[in-house]
């Protein structure tokens, strides 16, 4: 292992923030740079404007499916938290539990 | 009576050849260490995966006459191996990789100022390591405690101060699992009810186009930029990229469950197995535990800090809450920023938006990291 160019705390604090500072705000500019020369993003513009545009169907009733073993409350928080973001019960099709793990394993991998 | 004493050498020799004979109290206390990590991980649940490998590991290493690193090829030495030539970290990031989603990094940008300030705990546990004794190598090693990433931290700590390694592998997972307890009291001293509930507004839809570019250009301009970390950053983008290219679902399936549960196996049983009596009970080993807490809370602290900035200059837009989770921990501390801000005002949804400055805080730790290296290797 080499030696290393200063061993002033501050001094090497003060570089190592500063690199850090000058890569992340790069990367910054360079995920503005992707969004600004993204092809696809007016066509996704476009597509949703016309979403807007077109008068909405009427509702259609649908069987709403909630599986067994799914307590009342569990329902009523999910309910909320979609309604938070601007969804309506009736648009609600199904509440049943998924086998998939992979937010409470990635919780435990890091720790990262 | 010559079976007497055939019976009586063969006793001895086989009494002599066991671990009894050679045993110290050094081993005996690190088994106990290794039975609490044990414990703290299969009882208390802190971070089992990991921790319970590190566990065993530390128990294994602290056989005597296992021969583990002597000369002949074996499995635990095998093991090592991929601990001291640095190739289960890279590999931990690429299921790490497959398992981010940038989507929230990549509708607001900005937010990866808030994982650039959170590893101002890196450096201010650098500064108190050189204060306390350790040489600049052993500092810049216990520093990325601060971090809060497992990974980076065997793979600085490898490279910079291998015989520390068990130390600061204990510290960095062992903090990591206390970050819902180490962070709130921190994140409300620091912050006013008010600005905790501040309610973000909602962040734009990201285009696939973007989502697959990212990785790919990111790998380039910080690989060159610098290379002492393209495996790990590369990893990391590589399984990114096997989620998001919609056409590589096998291998993104394969990276983020098989292939990180094989390694998280061999690293953590690897890094157990560097925490023998000799090199771990020392002194150094109380400092490394303290100064990574110190780095934690100053990780915490700089992300908050610039979290309120960014509230003041986008006139209360941004909840500091966030800047929390700048330090890495994913997804765990973008989820305690949650909670803190359901807390303050119920139906505060921040889980969203605190996983923007959460990967920025695994690329800024691997860019912390990288500088480090590239300065002083």
């Amino acid at each position: 292992m080499g030696h290393p160019a200063t061993t002033n705390p501050l001094i090497i604090m003060m570089i190592n923030m500063t690199v850090v500072f000058i890569v992340l705000v790069s990367l910054i500019y360079v995920i503005k740079l992707i969004h600004f020369f993204d092809p696809t993003a007016k066509k996704e513009e476009e597509k949703s404007e016309e979403k807007i545009s077109t008068p909405p169907p009427a509702p259609v009733q649908t069987a709403q499916v909630v599986e067994e073993g799914i307590p009342q409350e569990v329902i009523a928080v999910i309910c909320a938290a979609l309604a938070n973001y601007g969804y309506a019960g009736s648009q609600i099709h199904a509440i049943r539990p998924i086998l998939n793990k992979t937010w409470e394993h990635s919780g435990r991998y890091y720790h990262e | 009576m010559e079976f007497v004493n055939a019976f009586s050498v063969s006793l001895q020799s086989v009494w002599y050849d066991s671990g009894f004979a050679s045993f110290t109290l050094g081993n005996g206390i690190m088994i106990a260490v290794g039975l609490l990590l044990l414990y703290m991980a299969f009882v208390k649940e802190f971070e089992p995966l990991l921790l319970g490998p590190i566990a065993f590991g530390c128990i294994l290493a602290n056989f005597p006459n296992t021969g583990f690193f002597g000369e002949e090829m074996n499995v635990m030495k095998a093991i090592n191996y991929g601990i001291t030539y640095e190739i289960f970290p890279p590999l931990i990031f690429l299921g790490i990789g497959a398992m981010t989603d940038f989507s929230p990094l990549l509708a607001r940008p900005s937010t990866l100022l808030l994982g650039a300030a959170a590893q101002i705990g890196v450096f201010v546990a650098l500064g108190g390591a050189m204060l306390v004794g350790f040489d600049v190598h052993e500092a810049a090693a216990i520093g990325i405690i601060g971090g809060a990433d497992g990974p980076t931290s065997i793979y600085l700590s490898t490279k910079l101060a291998p015989h520390l390694l068990g130390a600061i592998a204990v510290a960095a997972y062992s903090y990591m699992s206390l970050v819902p307890l180490i962070q709130p009291p921190i994140m409300k001293a620091m912050t006013s009810l008010e600005e905790r509930q501040i309610e973000m507004k909602e962040l734009r839809q990201v285009t696939k186009f973007e989502r697959v570019v990212f990785p790919i250009v990111s790998t380039i301009f910080i690989s060159l930029l610098l290379p002492p970390i393209a495996a790990l950053l590369g990893c990391l983008m590589l399984g990114n990229l096997f989620r998001e290219s919609g056409v590589t679902d096998r291998l993104s399936d394969t990276a983020q469950n098989a292939l990180i549960n094989i390694v998280t196996i061999f690293l953590g049983t690897g890094t157990g197995m560097t925490m023998s009596a000799e090199s771990f009970l020392k002194a150094d080993t109380l400092l490394i535990i303290a100064l990574g807490l110190v780095a934690f809370m100053g990780g915490t602290a700089g992300g908050l800090i610039f979290g309120k900035i960014m509230c003041k200059a986008t006139g209360g837009q941004i909840n500091p809450l966030i800047g929390s989770a700048g330090v890495s921990a994913v997804p765990m501390a973008a989820r305690v920023s949650q909670v803190v801000g359901m807390q303050a005002k119920p139906g505060n949804f921040l889980l969203m938006h605190a996983m923007g400055p959460n990967v920025a805080g695994v690329i800024g730790t691997a860019v912390a990291a990288g500088t480090m290296l590239a300065m002083l290797k």
